[in-house]
């Protein structure tokens, strides 16, 4: 009992207290490529606290309005106990995969009803092209995990881990995990597919509206999020290795969290943002592998 | 090819009896017609004889002639000339027959006319005011002679422009008036189902700072350039290069030799910061920030450079009727190509990473379209018209300053999209560097200045100068201590007007870019006073005193005018 609390602190921790440090050390690497002195590693802290201090401007008294930032951090910290980093995911069950997935998903809506509740032009279209992405991105999240669900022949978290790392590679998983990796950069709305905000374009879109303490809530949630979908993709993909204490384990999950957070900053580094359209259509080739991958694990392979 | 003489009689033939006179320089023709000759001569000017219209200017004329005048500047790009159609306009009646429906590039400068002196154009298609301020009071021309310089019109509450109405079945998505993308006010609004753009409208020219007025009433010939260099703040020199010629042309003042060299690898050092500045914006854009950051880094050098040959690094103060203030040394030549060989090479690697990236293509190929047929009736210049196969260039179509002595390559495209507009500068950075280098090497030794430069009044003079962003033209006529009459063509002033055909059948994610891949300038477009605000104070204006402020001029006694 005392081992999983300690995880489930360790998780929330990592998700809530780290995931600001992970958005510094990828400024930290975008100062570098851009031959910038860049800002202090702890940056995003301090803006975090800049916008929680700051006066929370309404445009509309709307309960959708204020209630979707909490939604969406609230829907991520509750993601977070259901994914293992590391150790086993704190909360458990047969078949969390598919809760997790849902609950994975409640960002994404949250961010897309809080913008069209703002009725801003520019939020609407961040909105709608969140949407789009959301619809074409998560089946390959889906698929993916539940490719690798198959192979372990459950649908708990804890037992796909524990089957890839006793099992090692096959070819569905390596398919599936190329799939996921390739959606990667846009579940972390990293360019080329941050089209959603797009500040240049239609001004960070579905945030447009938002200031202060809410915004801080939206940004938070998004950091958060970060270290959950990595941590998911190594765990599920690629959970070597593994020491079998406790402590080491949930370390070097974090120093692999560090390495994969650094090449998705890289390839955002030398990409500019595509159109929704091209985006799309990127995404469907990414699905059709995802496929693949989901029919050679039904073949057994 | 078609000299000054063969084109005055051709001019004679069409229109009968035409009141020709020319400047010294051999380049220049000017031709007075009758207002009812107006629409025919220009048809055939622009149609048979294939010119290109520069820009048009009003002129109140009234204390030496008794009349308002309105002159059509053209282009013979070909033969090296410029012709300047003029019809002189009864101030009791003052109308004219719009030339618009015959040039569509004539829309803004006719619009213009009509608010600065009050000359209207009639059957003009879109008839909205365009450089006057919305709360400015109807019948208030600010560009006529007994109009004072410092006037400062009545209050006015609520003023808004003159929108078109939006098509049915869409929304609108507005960029501006400040947009986190463009730089300065401009305010584009995007008629758009879903992500398509169907139609736009554009309201601009809200930082009018009355330059013109200002020039034409309380400066002097020797203050202008100065003020001139301030009407953009990245292309200046082109802009104090181009009135001290035209004040040149026009009293038939040679400058020196070496000031001539001068001045050209000061204009190729600006225009390669210039395509640096712009290749960092266009990758801003479209959200490619490293290569802002390392064009900006290659960038910072040349700004370096300049501030050890001027004193500045931008904004220069070199230019002076009659030749340039500044000697540029040996020294400074040794360190100018030091500086040169690191930028070359710098860009040459930054360029090599960029040309093959395919995600960029896709944004940028097929992007913002503009057919060799619009580029020529929208009159639109520089790197947007040479991408659209357009092939003018002013440093070689009427070659000033040292270009006559120099070789000189221009770089010229077909598509007419964002990716051709890219190349095109891209191009030219590298031709830009070359014309340095061969500038500093044919550099003769002499005089910066001309020996005591008079300039005698009433005389005109056309200039052309080819900016980074594409032609600037200044027109001239002399007064005794000031010119009569200043008017300032800016670059960006004809591409804008083409960014509605651009954004046909595009989407709102590629609007940005449209509209920055015209290297946009729109304070170059624009001309009246502003107020630079410097409060320390911490203080919330309401909206009401907001508007008092900006129509008394000042806030609270901490601003300069």
């Amino acid at each position: 009992m005392l081992k999983i609390i300690f995880i489930a602190l360790f998780n929330l921790a990592a998700a809530l207290a780290l995931a600001p440090l992970l958005d510094g050390f990828m400024r930290r690497i975008k100062a570098v490529v851009h031959s910038r002195q860049g800002p202090p590693l702890l940056q995003t802290y301090y803006d975090l606290f800049k916008l929680f201090s700051k006066e929370d401007r309404e445009v509309t008294s709307d309960l959708v309005f204020r209630l979707t930032p909490v939604v969406c951090l609230g829907a991520v910290l509750l993601a977070a106990l259901f994914t293992p980093m590391g150790g086993p995911a704190p909360l458990g069950f047969g078949g969390d995969l598919i809760l997790l997935v849902y609950l994975l998903s409640i960002p994404g809506i949250a961010i897309m009803l809080g913008a069209m509740s703002s009725g801003s032009p520019y939020a609407m279209l961040g909105a709608s092209r969140e949407m789009m992405l959301v619809l074409t991105v998560e089946p390959v999240l889906f698929i993916t995990l539940f490719t690798a669900g198959i192979k372990a022949n459950s649908l708990v978290l804890a037992d796909i881990t524990g089957w890839s790392v006793s099992h090692g590679w096959s070819i569905s998983l390596v398919i599936a995990g190329l799939a996921l990796l390739l959606a990667l950069q846009s579940e972390l709305a990293k360019l080329p597919f941050d089209l959603a905000e797009a500040e240049t374009e239609i001004m960070e879109g579905p945030f447009v509206e938002y200031s202060g303490p809410k915004l801080a809530l939206f940004k938070w949630a998004i950091y958060a999020k970060v270290v959950i979908y990595v941590s998911l993709f190594l765990e599920v993909f690629l959970p070597g290795p593994k020491t079998g204490i406790l402590v080491a384990d949930l370390l070097i999950n974090l120093v692999k969290v560090f390495i994969v957070v650094g090449l998705v900053e890289l390839i955002e580094l030398v990409n500019p943002r595509l159109k929704i359209d091209q985006a799309i259509n990127y995404f469907k080739g990414v699905a059709v592998l995802a496929l693949i991958g989901l029919a050679f694990a039904l073949m057994g392979m | 090819m078609v000299t000054r003489e063969e084109l005055s009689l051709k001019l004679i033939e069409r229109l009968g009896k035409v009141k020709l006179t020319t400047s010294g320089s051999g380049k220049q023709l000017f031709v007075v017609v009758a207002e009812k000759d107006l629409s025919t001569s220009v048809d055939y000017v622009f149609n048979q004889l294939g010119a290109r219209l520069i820009t048009t200017v009003g002129t109140d004329r009234t204390p030496v002639t008794g009349k308002y005048e309105v002159s059509y500047i053209f282009s013979f790009d070909r033969d090296n000339l410029l012709l300047v159609i003029k019809v002189e306009v009864d101030p009791a009646n003052p109308v004219i027959e719009s030339v618009t429906p015959i040039i569509p590039g004539a829309d803004w400068a006719e619009r213009e006319v009509r608010d600065l002196i009050g000359v209207q154009p009639e059957n003009h298609p879109d008839p909205r005011r365009l450089v006057l301020s919305d709360d400015w009071p109807e019948e208030v021309y600010p560009m006529r002679q007994d109009f004072p310089f410092d006037y400062q019109p009545p209050k006015v509450e609520n003023a808004r422009p003159q929108l078109k109405e939006k098509p049915e079945n869409t929304s609108v998505m507005t960029v501006g008036p400040f947009f986190p993308t463009l730089e300065e006010p401009a305010y584009f609004r995007l008629f758009v189902e879903g992500e398509r753009i169907v139609g736009s409208d554009y309201r601009g020219f809200y930082s009018h700072r009355g330059i013109e007025k200002l020039a034409d009433k309380v400066l002097d010939y020797n203050r202008v350039p100065f003020l001139a260099e301030r009407i953009c703040g990245i292309c200046g020199f082109v802009h104090s290069c181009c009135y001290c010629q035209a004040v040149e042309a026009a009293a038939e003042i040679e400058a020196p030799a070496r000031a001539k060299y001068i001045r050209t690898i000061m204009l190729e050092l600006e225009r390669i910061h210039s395509h640096l500045l712009w290749l960092g914006l266009a990758g801003h854009i479209i959200g490619f920030d490293t290569v802002l950051m390392q064009s900006w880094r290659i960038r910072e050098r040349l700004m370096w450079l300049t501030e050890q040959i001027t004193g500045n690094r931008k904004t220069y103060g070199m230019n002076l009727v009659g030749g340039v203030r500044r000697d540029i040394t040996v020294d400074l030549q040794q360190k100018i190509k030091e500086v040169l060989a690191k930028i070359e090479a710098e860009s040459r690697q930054v360029v090599d990473a960029i040309s093959g990236d395919t995600t960029l293509l896709m944004r940028l190929q097929n992007v913002g379209c503009l057919s060799a047929e619009d580029a020529r009736l929208i009159c639109v210049v520089g790197p947007t018209a040479r991408a659209s196969g357009v092939d003018i260039d002013s440093r070689r179509d009427h070659p000033y300053a040292a270009y006559p002595d120099l070789q000189l390559t221009v770089p010229v495209y077909k598509n007419g999209d964002s990716w051709d507009r890219t190349l095109v500068r891209l191009d030219e950075l590298f031709v830009s560097i070359d014309l340095v280098r061969q500038a500093l090497e044919k550099m003769p030794d002499g005089p910066i200045m001309a020996e005591d430069p008079v300039v005698p009044p009433g005389r005109e003079g056309v200039s052309v100068v080819e900016a980074p962003r594409g032609e600037c033209c200044h027109y001239v006529i002399t007064g005794t201590d000031r010119p009569e009459r200043w008017r300032v063509r800016a670059s960006t002033y004809p591409q804008l007007q083409a960014v509605p055909v651009m954004f046909n059948n595009q989407t709102v994610a590629d609007a940005p870019i449209i509209i920055g891949s015209i290297d946009p300038c729109f304070s170059c477009t624009e001309r009246l006073e502003t107020v630079d605000v410097k409060s320390r104070r911490l203080k919330v204006y309401t909206k009401a005193e907001l508007m008092e402020a900006c129509q008394s001029g000042r806030l609270d006694g901490d601003s300069r005018a």
